[in-house]
């Protein structure tokens, strides 16, 4: 069966959680979503994708959100991985206070999952006044570090003082969340090249690899840690001199194992703003 | 015209001022008709005497205000602690003080399972093993040909055996944090976290969550109860559901059934509106014996854990300060809303600064919605000093003081948390009965085992493990002490009025004792022993 993606959406309270989890709902994307969440409060469901509701789950046209309502969250991790059919991605909304990286690791650890990023929404207006509160900061600020995408909101610009903070918190490719579609790049649905490709976005620098070339296994290494920063998702197959690979990387994750593969197929993403597929293509051409 | 019994006893404890002891007590309905000597009841008609305990000493039922339904239900596992412990049969498990100890324990009830059923462990704490770590191969020869899998006393740490490691795929390849590695480039059997333990949990079939819901479960935390002399427990973080009620309802409703729970509803998962009308609805449900209404607030974690919340100067060691569970707004939200609807809330904490924000918190609810006698609790209040018992004391707020910690962790909170200083100022019910707070003890079992003589025990004498007396201006007397594990707590939990003592008019709940607890050194009086209880007149024997 293949691994479940499971995508951590991370933030202090009022960053933007539930919106996120609400436009993840309603976009065009095709897949059967899994979202778990702490509370219904805010959910916000169309009545045409609406099946059914209990005290906690509300089942979809497009998948389910399932509140763990205090119950532990691995629990419900658990229960997400025994559903039939299983849902095609997971998202998990952590608490206000969570450190997202301690329920993403779960992914990496479950030969049942795979790694699909944390993003980390970031309140553009109050977030300087929590990264200086003495009470909250180091947790705020532990989100911010830990997270594969910054996306701010609440802001149409991110100002100075915000953006020391991301600096000294070696913040991710941080942006102002924008209204381009979220599918393509956190659950990854841009296919792997095998004829023509779909247009992306033109939020998104989308860019696809397909050769017979070898590549060294050190060089291929070297080549993943000195990726563009605005490379937010990469995936595929990777000929090596030492066999094939596959390839996942998500922000700051990289991923890379063993796997029989015939030809180099890989394909990227990244927002536009951040990224542009000729810096891509520079990249693994060098 | 219901009987009336009179038993005689060789003393009773009253905690009532107005008749400290007595000899005899009366009871008609479940409640205490009469206290005195053996003519106590008969200006009310014909009396049966039952001199069945004229050679126990009675006290009123005990109160443990702060327990977990965990704790009976855990020995559906294997206990692998470095502390002796009572199981719900009554059967004492020696503490095991080194590995080959817990090897050669384990591997007798790997022996007695069904072949490959998995050999789960709870309890196994290194904090007081100074060999090596525990590993994979120590676990191997537990069993080879099934997993084994040691949950230690922390819950953030496990360590399992190499077939459990295959289980969930771990090997050489594997890569991912808190799966330890040893220097030959294999995991160690280690797993640190939630995250890297959750696979083996998930193939072993290790859930926590399901110790809490179901009939035995229920009826093995009242036996633990009924070992310890405790007749009215709390189960502070119930998770319960309104689904999970009619279980409960029906465990707790049967007459052999000789317990009042009392659970708090772990404040999580909704707004603080929507907690608070959880709350309410099963408040609508409660029972004499499943008193539901209340509300538990979780804000930061374990000072052993190094999570707590704690003020200047912070941690010996230089490590970070804690982690807040619930943000200090939501803490603020949540004391706000519950104080409006009229909400008893146990909040947790253990750090000085949670409980700081805390009592700032109740201080601003009080303000918007007053409510004299909320009787809101702080729960474990640690690291509490004076100032902070006076803001209590002004509130009308308790504090329910983790006194079991003097003895597990008092040498390692002055070798590795908090240091000499501040560690012998911790669990201060000197200063919290001093500033006149209301006060009340526990033992949080199943963290630590529930043994409410245990816990004065530990307020009176502050003994630690190494045999220290860990400040010794913060014990209390032996009289006060018993008072704030039946009294005391009864008043936490607003049920004062019903229990905690023995006189007219409350409920015939009583722990027979085999000796009396004022007679014998103060030193021995975790020694003294419980022969079982009396609930609602019942007689009740271990």
């Amino acid at each position: 069966m293949t691994p479940l993606p499971m995508t951590v959406i991370s933030g202090y309270l009022g960053a933007g959680k539930t919106t996120l989890v609400n436009r993840l709902l309603a976009e065009d994307h095709g897949l059967r979503l899994m979202i778990l969440v702490n509370d219904f409060g805010a959910i916000n469901i169309d009545a045409d994708l609406l099946q059914s509701r209990t005290e906690d789950t509300i089942a979809l046209q497009n998948g389910c959100v399932c509140c763990t309502m205090g119950a532990d969250l691995f629990m419900a991790l658990g229960d997400a991985l025994d559903r039939r059919p299983r849902p095609d991605h997971l998202v998990v909304e952590a608490s206000g206070v969570a450190d997202p990286a301690s329920i993403a690791r779960a992914a990496i650890a479950e030969p049942e999952m795979s790694y699909a990023g944390i993003v980390t929404l970031v309140d553009g207006l109050n977030a300087p006044g929590l990264l200086a509160d003495d009470l909250i900061a180091a947790q705020v600020g532990q989100q911010i570090s830990a997270a594969d995408l910054v996306l701010v909101t609440k802001t149409d610009r991110i100002d100075p003082g915000l953006g020391g903070h991301f600096a000294r918190l070696k913040a991710r490719g941080p942006r102002v969340l924008d209204d381009g579609p979220l599918a393509p790049l956190l659950f990854g649905t841009i296919p792997l090249p095998k004829g023509p490709q779909p247009a992306a976005h033109p939020a998104y620098a989308a860019w696809s690899h397909e050769s017979a070339r070898q590549v060294s296994r050190a060089a291929l290494v070297d080549k993943l840690s000195a990726r563009p920063e605005g490379l937010y998702r990469l995936k595929g197959f990777v000929l090596t001199d030492d066999g094939g690979c596959e390839v996942q990387v998500v922000g700051r994750y990289v991923e890379a194992r063993r796997a029989e593969t015939d030809r180099t197929r890989l394909v990227g993403l990244g927002p536009a703003d951040r990224v542009s597929r000729d810096q891509i293509e520079a990249w693994w051409s060098a | 015209m219901s009987s009336i019994t009179v038993f005689s006893a060789q003393t009773i404890l009253t905690m009532d001022p107005s008749r400290p002891r007595a000899t005899h007590v009366a009871v008609r309905d479940g409640r205490i008709l009469a206290v005195g000597g053996a003519d106590c009841a008969d200006q009310w008609g014909e009396v049966t005497h039952d001199d069945s305990l004229k050679d126990t000493v009675l006290m009123p039922g005990f109160v443990e205000g702060h327990a977990h339904m965990m704790a009976g239900a855990m020995w559906t596992f294997a206990y692998a602690g470095y502390h002796d412990r009572i199981d719900p049969d009554g059967k004492l498990h020696k503490g095991m003080t080194d590995i080959e100890a817990v090897v050669a324990r384990l591997s007798a009830q790997a022996a007695a399972l069904p072949p490959g059923a998995p050999l789960i462990g709870w309890g196994f704490d290194p904090i007081f093993l100074s060999s090596e770590r525990l590993n994979r191969h120590h676990l191997d020869r537990i069993a080879a040909d099934r997993p084994v899998a040691i949950m230690f006393s922390n819950f953030h740490l496990m360590c399992v055996n190499s077939a459990a490691l295959a289980m969930a795929g771990y090997g050489r390849d594997t890569n991912a944090e808190g799966v330890v590695k040893g220097a030959d480039g294999e995991p160690t059997g280690e797993l640190q976290e939630m995250a890297a333990m959750f696979p083996v949990m998930r193939r072993v079939g290790m859930d926590f969550r399901g110790l809490s819901q179901t009939a035995s479960s229920i009826r093995a935390y009242a036996d633990v109860c009924r070992l310890a002399g405790v007749t009215t427990v709390t189960d502070l973080f119930s998770t319960m559901e309104e689904e999970d009620l009619g279980t409960a309802l029906a465990a707790t409703g049967a007459d052999d059934f000789c317990l009042r729970i009392v659970p708090a509803l772990g404040a999580i998962g909704g707004s603080p509106d929507e907690i608070a009308a959880k709350a309410r609805r099963l408040a609508a449900r409660a029972t004499d014996k499943l008193r539901l209404g209340a509300v538990k607030l979780m804000t930061d974690g374990s000072i052993q854990g190094w999570t707590a919340r704690v003020k200047w100067p912070g941690y010996v060691g230089g490590q970070p300060n804690g982690i807040w569970n619930t943000p200090p707004e939501t803490i603020f939200a949540l004391c706000e809303a519950m104080q409006r609807e009229g909400i008893q809330m146990h909040i947790h904490v253990n750090g000085d600064e949670a409980s700081d924000v805390s009592l700032a918190a109740l201080e601003a609810a009080a303000r918007k919605h007053p409510w004299p006698d909320a009787r809101h609790v702080l729960q474990h209040c640690q690291m509490m000093g004076p100032d902070q018992f006076r803001r209590a004391a002004a509130l009308g707020a308790c504090t329910n003081i983790f006194a079991n910690h003097i003895w597990y962790f008092g040498d390692q909170h002055v070798a590795l948390t908090i240091g000499e200083d501040r560690a012998s100022r911790m669990d201060a019910v000197r200063s919290a009965l001093d500033e006149g707070v209301r006060v009340a003890i526990h033992s949080d079992a199943p963290v630590t085992p529930m043994a409410p003589l245990f816990t004065a025990w530990a307020a009176v004498n502050r003994r630690t493990m190494s045999g220290r007396c860990l400040g010794p201006e913060q014990r209390i007397t032996v009289e006060e002490a018993l008072r704030l594990i039946t009294l005391g707590a009864a008043y936490t939990l607003k049920l004062d009025a019903e229990i905690g003592s023995i006189e007219t008019g409350k409920r015939a709940d009583f722990a027979i004792l085999g000796a009396d607890p004022t007679m014998v050194d103060p030193a021995h009086l975790k020694d003294v022993p419980v022969l079982g209880t009396v609930f609602g007149g019942r007689l009740n024997l271990s």
